[in-house]
């Protein structure tokens, strides 16, 4: 517009400078300025201010400067300047501003919609799990109970049966089957059961889950090793309790060697289990901690333990560290304060 | 009275000036017919500011030959070379200045009423 109305000046002045009438009539545009100067840049005529020089350059002022030949009525530079109105410019603003948030909200009602139709099927899958879970878990609960009773009765009873190999495999499998059924209620339960916090003697209730899990590392010729300090007492929900030890010492087992060595030891600070089983890949490490993820699949299991596990030290704030060597064997270290 | 007499010296001396650039040039300019607006337009075209319209005309009156001027050579087979004269300096520079002044382009320019 500026370089137009410049071109347009400089034909005029061309039309003007071979008139001989006694008034040469200068163009006075709407809303533009013009201004000529001659070679040395002093103003000759125009309708921009006289008291701005050539070079100088005002705020808010659009300028199209330029130097002409030859000099029609003497003029070496025609300079043409237009204020900017900035109406337009405040309109545009509020129109991309308004544009960008409607895109906004259109694109995040797309992105919400498209989102879930891309996890549906995930979902769907996850839902089907744990309800698939949840139900077989209702249904396990009550012949779990009956085989562990009974075999209870029948070591206590019958005396001649107390040492038979298979009264001992049906117990082991039915306590593995009697955790699996607490590990699963626990996980579906997690945020509906009130939880009691009490003083719980630590030293007493490990003593305790490794006497429950001694079988099942007697079938693996598995030496279990105590250190336990005794009068270890921690402030928390003896089911969370029972979880915590009973997913630990599981795995420790399950996981373990035969003849293979099963360590724990308690003290005020730390509860420490170690295994001398396959280990665990430094990769698989960073996502053991998820459910369902399971590092091996050489035993059986939901891959919820170690979930369990630091749920339940999220919970109170302990601290749990893994170290794992493949083949080496793997030490689980839950500290009691962080 | 005092400022009477100083405005009417002025007015005198005005007249005087301007009187000198009509006896010393323009008389002889006009009983030769010569365009002298044409001729101030050619300096103008080519020289721009007043300042080298002067120099170029000093140069030429200094020296009048074809090549000096700023007319085109047709020019000169209608009108006659002009003759060096003999001024002093400072009568030539006045001289100039006048000439320059009378057919100042910027007494003509008037800013056109309408809009486009």
């Amino acid at each position: 517009m500026l370089k137009y109305t410049s071109k347009k000046l400089e034909n005029r002045l061309r039309k003007l400078h071979k008139s001989h009438e006694d008034t040469l009539l200068y163009p006075n545009y709407k809303q533009i300025q013009t201004a000529i100067y001659d070679i040395d840049k002093h103003y000759i005529f125009g309708t921009y201010p006289k008291a701005h020089t050539f070079d100088a350059t005002q705020k808010g002022i659009l300028y199209e400067k330029r130097k002409v030949e030859p000099y029609y009525l003497g003029a070496a530079y025609i300079l043409v300047a237009k204020p900017i109105n900035e109406a337009p410019i405040v309109n545009l603003k509020k129109n991309i501003l308004f544009f960008m948030l409607i895109a906004g909200l259109v694109f995040s009602v797309l992105g919400y919609y498209l989102g879930r139709l891309f996890v549906a099927p995930m979902r769907e899958s996850l839902n089907r799990m744990n309800q698939f879970i949840q139900d077989t878990t209702h249904e396990l609960n009550t012949p779990i109970s009956t085989i562990l009773t009974n075999i209870e009765m029948i070591e206590a009873l019958n005396t001649e049966h107390q040492n038979a190999k298979e009264l001992k495999r049906i117990e082991i499998a039915s306590k593995t089957l009697s955790r699996i059924y607490d590990d699963l209620s626990y996980l579906n339960l997690n945020h509906h059961y009130h939880r009691k916090i009490e003083t719980i003697d630590f030293s007493a209730l490990t003593e305790e889950r490794i006497a429950y899990f001694s079988s099942m590392a007697k079938a693996k010729d598995i030496k279990i090793v105590r250190h336990i300090v005794e009068g270890v007492q921690v402030e928390m929900d003896k089911n969370d309790a029972l979880r915590l030890i009973d997913n630990l010492c599981s795995n420790a087992i399950k996981y373990n060697k035969h003849h293979g060595t099963l360590e724990v030891i308690l003290n005020h600070e730390t509860l420490v289990i170690s295994d001398t089983g396959i280990g665990i890949k430094k990769e698989d490490l960073k996502h053991i901690l998820q459910r369902f993820n399971r590092a091996n699949k050489s035993e059986g299991g939901f891959g919820i333990g170690l979930h369990i596990v630091s749920a339940v030290c999220e919970n109170y704030g302990f601290e749990l560290e893994m170290y794992s060597e493949i083949n080496e064997g793997t030490e689980v270290r839950v500290r009691w304060e962080k | 009275m005092g400022k009477i007499v100083l405005v009417w010296a002025l007015l005198l001396g005005v007249f005087a000036y301007s009187d000198g650039l009509e006896s010393r040039c323009l008389a002889c300019h006009k009983a030769q017919q010569i365009p002298n607006d044409l001729i101030y337009r050619r300096y103008l075209l080519k020289y721009s500011s007043a300042k080298n319209i002067e120099n170029a005309i000093y140069r030429y009156l200094k020296n009048p030959q074809k090549e000096h001027s700023i007319m085109p050579p047709q020019f000169f087979l209608k009108f006659p070379m002009k003759e060096k004269r003999s001024m002093d300096e400072r009568t030539l520079r006045q001289s100039i200045e006048q000439f320059i002044q009378k057919f100042d382009i910027k007494k003509k320019l008037v800013l056109e009423k309408r809009s486009h």
